[in-house]
Order: structure tokens, then C-alpha cells, then sequence
């Protein structure tokens, strides 16, 4: 995977066991490994190709550790990412008081950093909704509070998980092009085909 | 109490076994006892790649080893300090059937092994007998491990920060007892003592703001114990550095440091698993993984030259062997590091996806600041693991592409097949050397800090057996590194096996033989066994290490 350039860095942060891991491994893979929990240690980077409207775009993600030691550090694995997955589990809501710390922390450090709030294991509420650890409505008021996409997913059936990062890449591929328009700078001479309005009329 | 396990009919003690004939300044094709250190099989062409670590370095050098207590207390204090152990001992019997939560009768153990002396380890063979089915083998085999050696960590204040074996509900429980333990090693900062009581040798040792005590049953020294409680205190270190883990404490006395070693339990609990059954530990040393010379030089090379500026170690291993290092000119890697890398790595099944870039202390090289750990597989499913170590926290795309650029390497010299092809035979048979009554042996190279060793085979198929044969070198190894009284020749005869132990200041070796051997056939072997190594040292070690 090194040595291939890498379009946009996308970060996943959020609490230890969250299933961060697993999301990636779903969204990489395709595949959800069951045995015991692996916590990750530091981060782990993997690049992943994606098609986008006739383009594509390579996608660097660093899924980073949810435990406490490796907070002082995190800085580096967030900074100039173009979109981070704040994850917590939908069914610890102390997963979710983390994920507003992960969220206060990109909108002091990070600020051109997407947010994409992402609620995981799913499939857990499909057996008992009462499992829910907190209020769906609270989470989306929060999420329009900030200006983020809100996701639930699973990684176990792989419920909305190609639909999350497939949004992090359009909104990629739609905000770069929207920023190159905008940062276009005067008029470039050399190119031929640029049209000449201004050398038509007036001033001469 | 301790001292009465080593008076050993079978031990021949000094002087006896081998002559010394002096210094050898030449590598000579006949190894002798009187070796120097560089000249022996195995050492290194070009220098060491490690810093030269003796046996128990940490605890001589800034322990002072008189702090180790048969009993403690001497003249008028002798009283109170006789019941105060008693107390503590009685309670540490509670704490331990609490702890294990299986109740196995503690006094039977003790009563059996006080008849059985001479047995290293007297349940092997009884519980052998009584059971059958894997299942009931692994808790067993829990049990007996349990029973073998607990670990606790505890910080000054008393707070719980690891336990090996038992919950922490268990563990809070017995917090009282935890106090009356901390406070009885109050006294001396960075000292070892112990306690002998009822057949357990509790050993402590006070690293501030931590206290690591063990509790084993096993007959290895206060020393060994010592060491492998050093061993976990490093281990924390390296996940938080010293300095960080000080500062702490210091704002916080009863600071739990279990929130910021969540998730890292299975690391140590790995390390407590490694050292007692990889001789790495015990030797110091770093076991090489049997090569082609020519391969490995390619490889060597290959991984010489992806460097980059921030690279201070390159090291390729395969499951705890190791197949190459690089490291920067001037710097050289601490063995006990070394382990702590290895050990990380066998620990988590998390490196094999992705690369892994994380921050790791090494506390033998600097216990104040962190590098970065590159840490990858070459492949995915192939036993390949490449560690590089680099000084700057931001450089994870230039390392990356060193792991590239040695791949590439690997496969435009093509050695990556020649590589492959020997992870398949990570072990050869003791039988290649060809010498009658030799089950196994570990010979360390000093100048090196390599070792080798073959596969481990028959009578010592079970984990327990394996076990055993490792506290038998372990045995020996710390009788001739014994700090008062420290031997070179050690023949030891028992019922199952002779061993024969000789350790120069240029190499270590520790022999194994069947009951039928006799002595005087030892030490030929003895002398056999080290012109094979140096026939054979181009593929058993590294000999020409490389630097950046
Ligand atoms: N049922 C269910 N379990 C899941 C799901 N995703 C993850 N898990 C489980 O949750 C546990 C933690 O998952 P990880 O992906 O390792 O968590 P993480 O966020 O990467 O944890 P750290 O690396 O420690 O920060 C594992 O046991 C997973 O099997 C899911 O979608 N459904
Ligand atoms: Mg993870």
C-alpha cells in the first residue's frame, strides 16, 4: 500500500472497543472477524481505492487506538485529515460522551476536518431495542448542531458501511473540486483554449 | 526455606570438568574453554549488534544484592519481623486460593513437593496420570500455572495496576493484604526482598511509584523471580516511558494506572507466558532463526540499504527468531528491549493488517521519550515481521516506503523464495549433531548476544515437560551465575535427564542428556558439540551484522 499516493486522509477515532477496527476491516475486507478483541495499538494505516463518479479517489485511513495512552499523540494521526469517523457504540452512551471529546478536539485543531458521526454494532439493537444507550433524536440534534453526516452501522452484517465511506469520498471528490473553482487564481496565459472575454472588448 | 532444594548429590562443582589452557586470541577450529570473548562460535565478524548485558545487569548494578532477605530483620527487630512474615504468609495462602478461584489444596502441593525434593516440578506426572481430555488439560494446566508463579503490580499507594491470573473484583478484595505487603517493602527504594515461607518464595521489587511482587512456587531464584518482575516493569515502561509514568504520580499518588494500561494486560500476560517457556529470557540473548549465510548477508544487505534518515533499527524476525538487524552506527539495542519488541509483536494478531505505527518506549535505550514503531508483515499470511524503529514520530510515509523499497529488493536479488523457504524449517533436530544420549542444548555466543538451540523433542512433547526442562537450564543457570558463588562446570544428574552446564566469559552452554549418559561422556560431548557449532555457525548465527 506505501508508496501509492494518497488522495485523502481519512482518521477514525472514538473510544476503545467501539469497533473501529472492525469498520475498516468490513470496509476494506469485506469481512468481520470473529475471536477476540484485538485492541489496536498506536494506529494502523491502510489505503483503500475508491471509484467516484468516473474518477477515483485513494482513501488513507488511520484507524487509530481508542485507549487513553496514545491520546497525547493523536494529534499526528488526525492532522490535515480531510474527514474523521468520530465512532461510538450504540449501545454504551459512554462511547458517545468520548466521541463529543473527539469532536471538540478536530473543531479546535482541525477545523477544515469532515465529521462523520458513526454509531456501530447495529445488529445489536436488531435483537433488542432497548439496548440503545442513547436517544437517536438527541445524537441527530447533536450531529446538525456540528454540521455532521450521522451514520449507524454494522460491521457484523455490513449494514451501512459502504454507504459511510462512500459519502466520506463524494463529499471528498465534491469539496476538492469546489475548492479548486474557488481557489482558481486570475487567468492563466499559457492556456490556449481559456477563453478571451476580456481582451475583446475594452482597455487597448 | 530456600537454600534447601540445591544441595545436590550429581553436582560437580568447580575445576574439575574442564582444564583451562589459557587465552586464544585466534577464532580457533578447536574451541576451548579458554576462549576470548569475540573468538568463541558465533560471535559476530564485525562487533555485536547488542549492548553487552550481563545476567541480572539491572539488579547488580543498581540494587545493592545484600537487600536480597533469606528472613529479614537481624538482631533486635528479629522477633517482630518473624511474626510479621508469618502473618503475611498465612494471609498470602488466602490470597492465593481467593485469587485462583479454583480450589486446589495448597497444602497437599506443598506437602508433596517437600517429599519430592529432588522433582522440579512433582505434579507434571501426577496430574498426568489422573487426567485425560484436552479441556481438562488446559485448565490444568491453568491451575498449574497459577500455582507456579503469581504477579502482582501495585502502585506505592497500594492501588491495583496488573494481576496476573484473577479478576480485579478478586484483586480489590485483598486489598488489605496487598497494604500489609507494600508496607512491609517500604523500606528500600529499588530493593529486592523475599520472603520463604510454606514452600512459596515471595519476592518483591520497588520500582517507585510501582511495587511488583511474585509469588512462585518454582524453583527458580530470588534473581530469576526478580528478573522477570523487571521485566514486567519495563514492559509498562515502554508503554508510557518512565518519565510520563513519574509525573503521574507524582500529581496524583492514587492515580489508577489501570485506565492507561487498559487494553495492554494481554501484552504482559504474554510476556509472563514467554519467559517461561522461550530460554531468551534466561539467556539474554536473542535466538536467531537457522539461515543460509548467503540468503541471509542478501537480505541483510537488502534491508541495509532501504534506510532512511530517521531509521535507527531495522529488524526482520519470524515468531521470536530473528533473521537480520540494522542498526545506526554508534547505537546499539539493549537485549531486554529487543525481548519487549518481540514480545509486543507476538502478542497481537493486530499488526498483521495494514501497517502499524505507534509510539514504544525503549526503557534500556532511553526511558524518557518514545519512538516510532513501523510494524508490518511482509505478507500476510507468511510468519515475516518487519519492526523499524524510527526517531521521528512524523516520518511514517518515508519508512513505509523503506518497507517497500526492501521488498523490492528481496525480490529483485531473489532471495524472497530462499527467505520463505526458511521459515519453514525454523528448527533443526538435535539428532544433526549427531552425538549419543543428546536430547537438547542452548549455547549462547557472549560477544554476539545470539544463541542457539534445537527443536525441543521427546520426552518433552507437553507444555508442562517443556516447562520443565526450561526451569532445569534455569536451574543451572543460576547456580553458575550465583553472585556469591559463581561456577563454571555444573553436572547434574537426576532422574530423568543429566544436565551439564558450562559457562565461560566468551560463551554459555547448557547441555541436556539422557539418564543413561554418564560424565566423563558428557564432557566429550561437551567438546563435540563445540566444534559443530563452529563448523556449523554461518547458518546457526548472524555473523556479519550490518549498520546504516
Ligand atoms: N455485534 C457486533 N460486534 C462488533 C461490531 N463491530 C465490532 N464489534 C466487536 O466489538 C469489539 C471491538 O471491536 P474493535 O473493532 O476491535 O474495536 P476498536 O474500536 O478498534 O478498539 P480499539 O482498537 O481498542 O480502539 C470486538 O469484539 C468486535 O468483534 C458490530 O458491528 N457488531
Ligand atoms: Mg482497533
Amino acid at each position: 500500500m506505501s508508496g501509492q499516493r494518497v488522495d485523502a486522509k481519512v482518521v477514525m477515532l472514538g473510544k476503545e472497543y467501539v469497533g473501529k477496527t472492525s469498520l475498516v476491516e468490513r470496509y476494506v475486507h469485506n469481512r468481520f472477524l470473529v475471536g477476540p478483541y484485538q485492541n489496536t495499538i498506536g494506529a494502523a494505516f491502510v489505503a483503500k481505492v475508491m471509484p467516484v463518479g468516473g474518477r477515483t479517489v485513494t482513501l488513507g485511513i488511520w484507524d487509530t487506538a481508542g485507549s487513553e495512552r496514545y491520546e497525547a499523540m493523536s494529534r499526528i494521526y488526525y492532522r490535515g485529515a480531510k474527514a474523521a469517523i468520530v465512532c461510538y457504540d450504540l449501545t454504551d452512551s459512554s462511547s458517545f460522551q468520548r466521541a463529543k471529546f473527539w469532536v471538540n478536539e478536530l473543531q479546535n485543531f482541525e477545523e477544515n476536518c469532515r465529521i462523520y458521526l458513526c454509531g456501530t454494532k447495529s445488529d445489536l439493537l436488531d435483537d433488542d431495542r432497548r439496548k440503545r444507550g442513547i436517544d437517536f433524536h438527541d445524537v441527530q440534534d447533536y450531529a446538525d448542531d456540528i454540521k455532521a453526516e450521522l451514520f449507524e452501522t454494522s460491521s457484523k452484517t455490513g449494514q451501512n458501511v459502504d454507504e459511510l465511506f462512500k459519502k466520506v469520498a463524494e463529499d471528498y471528490v465534491q469539496f476538492t473540486s469546489f475548492q479548486e473553482m474557488t481557489e482558481e487564481k486570475g487567468v492563466d496565459l499559457s492556456q490556449k483554449n481559456t477563453p478571451t472575454y476580456f481582451y475583446s472588448c475594452c482597455h487597448h | 526455606m530456600a537454600a534447601d532444594v540445591h544441595k545436590k548429590s550429581g553436582d560437580v562443582l568447580n575445576g574439575s570438568l574442564f582444564p583451562d589452557d589459557g587465552q586464544h586470541a585466534e577464532r580457533s577450529e578447536s574451541p576451548t574453554p579458554g576462549l576470548a570473548q569475540g573468538t568463541e562460535p558465533g560471535a559476530g565478524q564485525e562487533g555485536a549488534m547488542f549492548v553487552h548485558a550481563q545476567s541480572y545487569e539491572d539488579l547488580t548494578s543498581t540494587d545493592n544484592p545484600d537487600a536480597t532477605l533469606q528472613m529479614p530483620g537481624d538482631g533486635e527487630d528479629v522477633q517482630a519481623d518473624q511474626t510479621m512474615i508469618e502473618e503475611i504468609s498465612k494471609d498470602f495462602s488466602e490470597l492465593s486460593t481467593q485469587l485462583t478461584g479454583i480450589a486446589l489444596d495448597l497444602e497437599e502441593e506443598i506437602r508433596q513437593s517437600k517429599e519430592d525434593k529432588l522433582e522440579l516440578s512433582p505434579q507434571a506426572s501426577r496430574r498426568d496420570s489422573v487426567l485425560s481430555g484436552k479441556e481438562e488439560e488446559d485448565v490444568a494446566m491453568d491451575a498449574w500455572r497459577m500455582h507456579q508463579k503469581h504477579v502482582f503490580v501495585l502502585s506505592e499507594a497500594g492501588k491495583p495496576v496488573y494481576s496476573r491470573y484473577g479478576s480485579e473484583e478478586a484483586l480489590s478484595s485483598t486489598m488489605g493484604v496487598m497494604m500489609a505487603l507494600v508496607s512491609f517493602v517500604e523500606a528500600q527504594e529499588n530493593a529486592i526482598r523475599s520472603i520463604h515461607a510454606d514452600g512459596y518464595k515471595v519476592v518483591f521489587v520497588r520500582r517507585s511509584p510501582l511495587v511488583l511482587v511474585a509469588v512462585a512456587q518454582t524453583r527458580q531464584s530470588e534473581q530469576e523471580i526478580a528478573q522477570e518482575l523487571l521485566y514486567i516493569y519495563y514492559q509498562i515502561l515502554s508503554l508510557l516511558t518512565w518519565t510520563q509514568l513519574n509525573r503521574i504520580f507524582q500529581q496524583k499518588q492514587n492515580y489508577d494506572l489501570r485506565r492507561l494500561l487498559a487494553g495492554s494486560e494481554r501484552i504482559t500476560d504474554n510476556l509472563l507466558d514467554l519467559m517461561a517457556r522461550d530460554p531468551s529470557f534466561l539467556m539474554g540473548a536473542a535466538r536467531c532463526l537457522p539461515m543460509a549465510s548467503g540468503v541471509r548477508e542478501i537480505v541483510s544487505t537488502c534491508l541495509q540499504q532501504a534506510k532512511a534518515k530517521s531509521l535507527v533499527f531495522a529488524i526482520l524476525l519470524s515468531n521470536n527468531q530473528l533473521v537480520s538487524l540494522v542498526r545506526k552506527k554508534d547505537q546499539f539495542l539493549h537485549p531486554i528491549d529487543l525481548h519487549l519488541l518481540f514480545n509486543l509483536i507476538s502478542s497481537s494478531s493486530s499488526f498483521r493488517e495494514g501497517e502499524a505505527w505507534t509510539p514504544i518506549c525503549l526503557p534500556k535505550f532511553n526511558s524518557s521519550s518514545f519512538f516510532s514503531a513501523h510494524i508490518s508483515y511482509l505478507e500476510q499470511d507468511t510468519d515475516l515481521c518487519l519492526l523499524l524503529i524510527s526517531t521521528d514520530r512524523e516520518d511514517f510515509f518515508t519508512v513505509s516506503d523503506c518497507k517497500r523499497r526492501f521488498q523490492e529488493r528481496l525480490k529483485k536479488r531473489g532471495v524472497y523464495h530462499a527467505l520463505l523457504e526458511a521459515l519453514h524449517t525454523p528448527f533443526y533436530s538435535v539428532s544433526k549433531v549427531g552425538i549419543p544420549y543428546l536430547r537438547h542444548f542452548i549455547y549462547k555466543s557472549k560477544s554476539s548476544g545470539l544463541f542457539t538451540s534445537p527443536e525441543i523433542e521427546a520426552p518433552y512433547i507437553t507444555e508442562e515437560e517443556k516447562e520443565r526442562l526450561l526451569g532445569l537450564y534455569q536451574y543451572l543457570h543460576s547456580r553458575a551465575h550465583n553472585s556469591s558463588r559463581p561456577l563454571t562446570n555444573i553436572y547434574y544428574t537426576g532422574s530423568h535427564e543429566n544436565l551439564l552446564a558450562w559457562v565461560t566469559n566468551a560463551f554459555e552452554l547448557y547441555m541436556c542428556f539422557s539418564p543413561l549418559g554418564t560424565k566423563a561422556a558428557a564432557v566429550n560431548a561437551a567438546h563435540k558439540l563445540m566444534r559443530w557449532i563452529r563448523k556449523e555457525e554461518d547458518w546457526l548465527f548472524i555473523l556479519t551484522p550490518q549498520t546504516y
